[in-house]
């Protein structure tokens, strides 16, 4: 049994301080493009030595340090081109990858390694290259996302390709805030940072880097992403125990919860309409209109948690404040500025987008997970807090959307809020400052 | 049908040839073995169900009704489980004869919609018992019992603009025979339509749903792809529309409602112990009741339905006044579809909703015997 509290023999450092430059970011990909024909060839190589790699651990058990270097060199210069091309980061990387980057591995190679976990690698490293492919921060990696994609049929591929944006889709979405602001979102920037660094760790597991199994858990693979004070905060007190009888039946038991979701649904947006009126002329939305639209945001979260296989029990019908170990706490109506609430509409595309990205992302997760916990009667913590995240990104969205706060949802794929007097400083933080949470490597 | 009427006894090695019966009968045993076995399969999961499900409770997050939804649809995917091998072995029987196209894992698992609607059907129903239940005490049930019936009714109503994979009959002849038979037996405006089903099954099949406005009468592609001749054909639509024109599912849910009150009294009697249907755990132990009621009532509504298909059968042969392709079909019946003409006594009283092959035949020859005296 694995440690599941050791540090990652494959983790990412972020030193970026979030600065871009116009010129550079509006050129990004054509910048980029002697970078991707480097990191092509360094890749095919990288894969050859590979397959010398798996000969010896199957043969040996023991990978030849000098091999297993060249196979970790390709990792970091492939995180770095990758953080340059998808606006993690500012600088022009070096050719081959240098030291001193602001987006960087760290990796700790494990020389002697199962034989037989070795042997079948390629088979173990399906469902985490399926997750990669989710989110779709392999780009530069020769290309895992591409791999997992084509291997798999149309279904998968549109299931990859669908959640395979969440990386792109905020790369997107940042190229246009780094245009406007000559800054880029730290949440978006995080979001990349994770969809690289998970990408990172299943291919250097895939590649025989390292024998440890990716954890896509968010808290583990960013530890220093950190929510800031927002009015829709996830609750998550759920245990991972699963009963696999419910796990078997999982997407028939929510077939009721889907009717109601749907029908509710109807009423809901009509409210949203009044609501909207509402808060345009008073500059609030009315406490009634606010209850029966968080209640369906609640309880959209409730759904979509058991649905995959994210919470444990069979959620309530009502939606109701604390009746489910996945949910979220929304405030109470706070006053709206009228411009913001009249242009919502448009505002929110950036946040659908995200969050329709997202969405493909908690269906593999929901997948992925159906079978990892009918056959260990658990959900893997890594999976069940990256859909936690997901999670909480969809209710952020859907609250902004439907009226119940006018702060935008956080991209960043934490888990947890930090204490309250964190979250104020964060809060606090002056725009320009470095990110000083990165661990020390 | 004319009461007293008597069905001569048939040789069915003649009428069906030696062979075939005794294929029919071989194949028809495994059915019914397939069919004990489950049945007892069943009755051993729902009183494991009855006994255990409700610590399936703490699997929940949601209120007594909530809740019990959870432990209706539990015990409904455990059911389905314990009886997925006992369908397996029929299809691979029914593959084996030829009386099926359809492959395992389409079977076993190509239908999940209609589970979906069976997980719905049974959260609705919950949802009535338990909220009245639960607002009522034990005078549940006779509102609960008016509501399943008006529930039943809504259903059998609707069910033919449901059906959406049907399309019109285009065989303008067989149409016209259609409204000929619906005019003489005082009915009008009951549209055919076909159901392609050639890609499942090789057997035939026909029925009449809805009732009122939405009167319907169904044949199955395979009915009319030339394995039976027009004549035939001609006297399943008769008897598909005696059925509307004698009422017979308004009448089928007047039974259901006879039947509903006595069981809905029965139900809140037994889960009394465990609190009664307004608590979740009574639950696993209201599956278990429902089915004993459902196989002691089995009998009285295969009989019900018996009555009905031999009314059917007598206002066809009235209509069409032809005994020889009345015969022809049922013949015909028992080669597509295997089925013993004759069989054990016990499968027939518990389980056949249609006379046998052979009192059918029987059926033709007797209206025969009758006609010719009044036509010489």
């Amino acid at each position: 049994m694995e440690d599941e509290t050791a540090p990652l023999p494959i983790r990412i450092v972020v030193t970026d301080d979030l600065e871009r430059s116009r010129v550079t970011v509006f050129f990004r990909l054509l910048l980029a493009i002697p970078h991707l024909i480097v990191v092509t060839l360094y890749g095919i190589a990288a894969a050859a030595v590979s397959i010398i790699l798996w000969l010896a651990i199957v043969i040996e058990g023991k990978a030849p340090e000098s091999l297993q270097s060249f196979v970790a060199s390709y990792l970091r210069y492939s995180v770095q081109v990758s953080a340059y091309l998808n606006l993690a980061a500012q600088p022009y990387p070096s050719f081959g990858g240098g030291d001193g980057y602001p987006v960087d591995l760290e990796i700790v190679p494990s020389p002697r390694q199962s034989r037989g976990r070795a042997a079948f690698r390629l088979v173990l490293a399906i469902p985490v290259l399926l997750v990669a492919a989710a989110l779709g921060g392999g780009s530069s990696f020769g290309n895992a996302s591409w791999f997992a994609s084509q291997r798999t049929d149309t279904e998968w591929t549109s299931v990859g390709w669908g959640g395979g944006g969440i990386v792109v889709a905020a790369a997107f979405l940042s190229w246009f805030a780094s245009l406007a602001r000559g800054r880029t979102p730290r949440g978006l920037r995080d979001l990349i940072a994770y969809g690289i660094a998970y990408t990172a760790q299943a291919v250097g597991y895939l590649l025989l880097v390292t024998d440890r199994y990716p954890t896509s858990d968010p808290s583990r693979v960013l530890p220093y992403a950190a929510l800031p004070a927002h009015p829709v905060r996830l609750e998550l007190t759920d245990g991972l125990e699963r009963s696999r009888l419910t796990v078997f039946f999982r997407l028939l038991l929510a077939i009721p919860h889907l009717i109601w979701l749907s029908l509710w649904g109807v009423l809901m947006l009509l409210a949203v309409l009044v609501a909207w009126f509402a808060a345009l002329v008073t500059g609030r939305v009315p406490l009634g209109l606010h209850r029966f639209i968080a209640a369906w945001v609640r309880y959209s979260v409730h759904v979509g948690a058991f649905l995959f296989i994210i919470g444990g029990p069979f959620p309530g019908f009502v939606g109701a404040d604390g009746s489910y170990p996945v949910s979220v706490a929304i405030d109470p109506p706070q006053q709206q500025r009228r411009a913001v609430t009249f242009f919502r509409i448009w505002l929110a595309i950036p946040a659908v987008i995200l969050g329709s990205a997202t969405t493909g992302v908690i269906w593999l997760v929901g997948l992925l997970g159906w079978w990892a916990a009918l056959f260990t009667g658990r959900m893997p913590e890594g999976l069940r807090n990256l859909g936690a995240a997901g999670l909480r990104y969809s209710a952020q969205a859907n609250a902004y959307v439907f009226l119940l706060t006018e702060r935008y949802p956080y991209a960043a794929p934490a888990v947890r809020d930090r204490p309250h007097d964190e979250q104020l400083e964060l809060e606090l933080e002056p725009p320009t400052a470095g990110f000083a949470g990165v661990e020390p490597a | 049908m004319p009461s007293g009427l008597h069905l001569a006894a048939v040789d069915t090695d003649s009428v069906f040839g030696k062979a075939f019966v005794r294929k029919a009968v071989r194949v028809e045993r495994f059915f019914l073995s397939t069919w004990l076995l489950g049945q007892i399969a069943l009755f051993a999961t729902l009183w494991i169900y009855s006994r255990r499900g409700a610590r399936f409770a703490r699997e929940s997050a949601a209120g007594p009704i909530g809740t019990g939804m959870l432990l209706g649809m539990l015990g409904l995917g455990i059911v389905w489980l314990v009886q997925l091998p006992f369908g397996l072995l029929d299809v691979w029987w029914a593959r084996r004869h030829d009386l099926t196209k359809v492959g395992y894992l389409d079977w076993a698992f190509g239908h999940w919609l209609e589970l979906g609607f069976t997980f719905v059907s049974i959260c609705v129903a919950l949802l009535v018992v338990m909220f009245l239940a639960r607002r009522l005490g034990e005078s549940w049930w006779i509102p609960g019992a008016v509501a399943f019936v008006a529930i039943g009714a809504t259903f059998a109503f609707v069910q033919p603009y449901l059906l959406s994979e049907t399309t019109p009959l285009k065989d303008r002849a067989l149409q016209r025979s259609g409204e000929k038979f619906q005019r003489e037996q005082g009915v009008s405006g009951i549209p055919i339509s076909v159901e392609d089903v050639s890609g499942t099954t090789s057997q035939a099949n026909a029925y009449a749903v809805g009732f009122g406005a939405s009167r319907k009468v169904v044949l199955w592609s395979t009915m009319i792809d030339g394995s039976f001749s027009d004549a035939e054909v001609r006297v399943v639509l008769a008897h598909e529309i005696g059925h509307h024109s004698s009422h017979h599912i308004p009448k089928g849910i007047a039974w259901f409602a006879l039947f509903a009150l006595p069981g809905a009294w029965v139900l809140m009697r037994a889960t009394r112990r465990r609190g009664g249907m307004g608590e979740a755990a009574a639950v696993p132990l209201a599956l278990l009741v429902v089915a004993v009621i459902q196989l002691a009532l089995a009998p009285a509504q295969a009989w019900i339905s018996r009555r009905m298909e031999s009314e059917a059968d007598w206002k066809a042969l009235q209509t069409t006044h032809d005994p020889a392709a009345a015969r022809g079909l049922f013949v015909g019946f028992a080669g597509t579809s295997l089925g013993d003409p004759d069989p054990p006594v016990w499968a027939h009283v518990l389980l056949d909703s249609h006379p046998t092959l052979a009192q059918r035949v029987a059926m033709a020859e007797a209206w025969r015997r009758r006609s010719v005296p009044r036509r010489g």
